[in-house]
This record gives structure tokens, sequence and C-alpha cells, in this order.
């Protein structure tokens, strides 16, 4: 009589770890060529403040810096902080919530870091501004 | 004899109309100001009429004021929700005299409500937002903690709190 309300249970925990698990998106395309990591780190319990921010995130990319992502150049990391196998980076950038940081690389070696997560809240609401600032962090980085 | 009681006389007139004058002054800077209506209320100073402890009040009248906003939407969402309980725990555990003095402000304001449209304007607060305001001699000074808030209240709550208890600390000097 308990089976079924189990395995209904477990089913149930299953599907909300692996629809956790497909929320988290990869871009890095050439380890070779890579210049900068830009991550973007998350709860599970999203607001719409968070959604905006990865979405200005994803457009400052895809409208500025394309072709970099598609050559390595750029790889972006948007991850849930609450999942275990994000553990180590999580701890690294300090990304307990919502978190935005990039971090420029030279011959494969990390060179310097910087966490945006003060200017991604401050300019949600100023799409424009948001978009210009970051791309013009990402060129710095890119220099 | 009679001289003596007359001296007496002056000297308990004169005393009178001193304490008059100090407790007179207090009150008109309870009016003005909070925080002095917290110092004379205080139990320590039931000798409110000796000029030496009004001397002492006096100059805290000009200590620096803090302010710390929480803004949010009407609906909510769990890191919002945990900034500002993790704001509330910093000050009563921390800063529970300052509250009492009004020398610390909380304000927790919907941003949706028209009736906080001016200082949500001020602070650009659109959305969640915490900021922390320091008002000394007329001039304000604000960081915004937002990002930290958002990084740290809900999962890593101790950190938070110091952060938010360094500022607000910074802010009192």
């Amino acid at each position: 009589m308990k089976k079924p309300v189990i395995i209904t249970f477990l089913l149930f925990l299953s599907i909300g770890v692996f629809s956790q698990k497909s929320t988290d998106t990869i871009i890095a395309n050439n380890a070779q060529n890579l210049r900068l990591k830009v991550y973007y780190f998350h709860i599970t319990n999203r607001c719409n403040t968070c959604f905006s921010i990865e979405k200005y995130v994803r457009q400052t990319i895809d409208n500025n810096f394309a072709n970099q992502l598609e050559l390595g150049i750029i790889d972006l990391y948007i991850l849930n902080c609450e999942l275990p196998e994000n553990r180590d980076l999580v701890k690294k950038y300090d990304a307990y919530g919502a978190t935005l940081a990039l971090t420029s690389y030279v011959n494969g070696k990390e060179d310097k870091s910087e966490d945006l997560t003060g200017l991604a809240f401050k300019k949600v609401h100023e799409p424009d501004i948001f978009i210009s600032e970051l791309k013009l962090k990402i060129e710095e980085f890119l220099k | 004899m009679r001289i003596n009681h007359f001296i007496i006389s002056i000297l308990v007139v004169t005393l009178l109309f001193g304490c008059n004058t100090s407790s007179t002054k207090t009150e008109e800077q309870e009016t003005t100001d909070t925080l002095a209506q917290a110092v004379t209320k205080s139990p320590d100073t039931t000798a409110a009429t000796d000029t030496t402890q009004k001397n002492i009040a006096e100059p805290e009248t000009e200590l620096p004021k803090v302010s710390v906003y929480n803004f949010h939407v009407t609906n909510r969402c769990a890191s919002c929700i945990a900034i500002e309980e993790a704001t509330t725990k910093t000050l009563k555990t921390h800063f529970a005299a300052e509250l009492r003095q009004g020398r610390i402000k909380q304000y927790i304001l919907n941003v949706d409500d028209d009736a906080n449209s001016k200082v949500a304007e001020k602070y650009q607060a659109f959305g969640s937002g915490l900021y922390v305001t320091r008002v000394f001699k007329g001039k304000e000074t604000t960081t915004d903690l937002t990002g930290d808030g958002f990084k740290f209240a809900k999962n890593k709550e101790e950190k938070f709190i110091e952060i938010l208890k360094n500022k607000i600390t910074e802010y009192l000097k």
C-alpha cells in the first residue's frame, strides 16, 4: 500500500533534481583561445530580477561578443549555486546567491577577477546602461 | 540673620530659574531631534536639570545617524525576504541600543506603493534594494549593499551580517 506512495515521491524528487540540473548553461568552445569567463550564479527559486540579469548578460554577449563566444575566447557559465557540483566555484567566487563575475585568462592561466554583482543589481532596471557597462567591462578584460 | 535668609532665598531662586532654563532647552531639542528625545528619556538622565548633564547630552545630538532601507516589490522572492530578515537580525543583535536611541532607523518599504515613490526614486530602487545612509551635519553618504544582500543573505547569512555590521559601525563613527 505504501509502495506506490514512496515510488511517486521518489519520482517527483528525481524530476526536481534533474530539472535543477537542466538550468545550468555552460558555453565553452575552445580552451586554447580562452581569454575571459563570464559567470552568473543564481539560486534555485529565482525571482524576476535574477532572470532579468541573466537575460541582459546573454544579450550583452550575443549582441557584442557572439564571435568571441563561438571561437572560445569568451566562455559563459550560468550556474545554480545551490547544486552540489558547483560548490567549488561557489566558494571561489563567494557566490552563495545571485552573483555576476568575470575572470580573465592569459596563456591559459587566470589573470584577474571582478565581482559585478553590485553593478548588476544597480542597473538591472536600466537595461541599456546595464548592457553598455557590462560591454565596457568585458572589453577592458579582453585587452 | 535676615541677610543670611535673603542670600539663601536669592540662591534658591537662581537655582530654580537655572533649572527651568536648562529643562526648556532640552524640550526644544526634543521637538527637533529624535536622538535628543531618546537621550533625555533614558533613565540615566534623571538629573537633566544639571548643567553638566546638559553639556554631556548636547554633543550627542551631533552624532551621526544611520538609516537602513530595505526596498522590496509586492511579490517577494526568497532572497529579498532573506535580506530583510538578516538585516533585522543584524540590527537587533548588534545595534539594539542605537535602535532604541533612534540613532539607527530601519525602513522596510514596498516600491510598488505610491507612498514610497519619492524615497524609492531618491535611491533609484526599482526592485529589491538595501541601502545604508549616514547622516551627519546635514551631509548624507549612502552605500548600496544590494549586491551583497543577494549574494549572501539567503545561503551565507553570517557573511552578510558581518558586511552590514561593519558598514553600520563605520557609519556610526
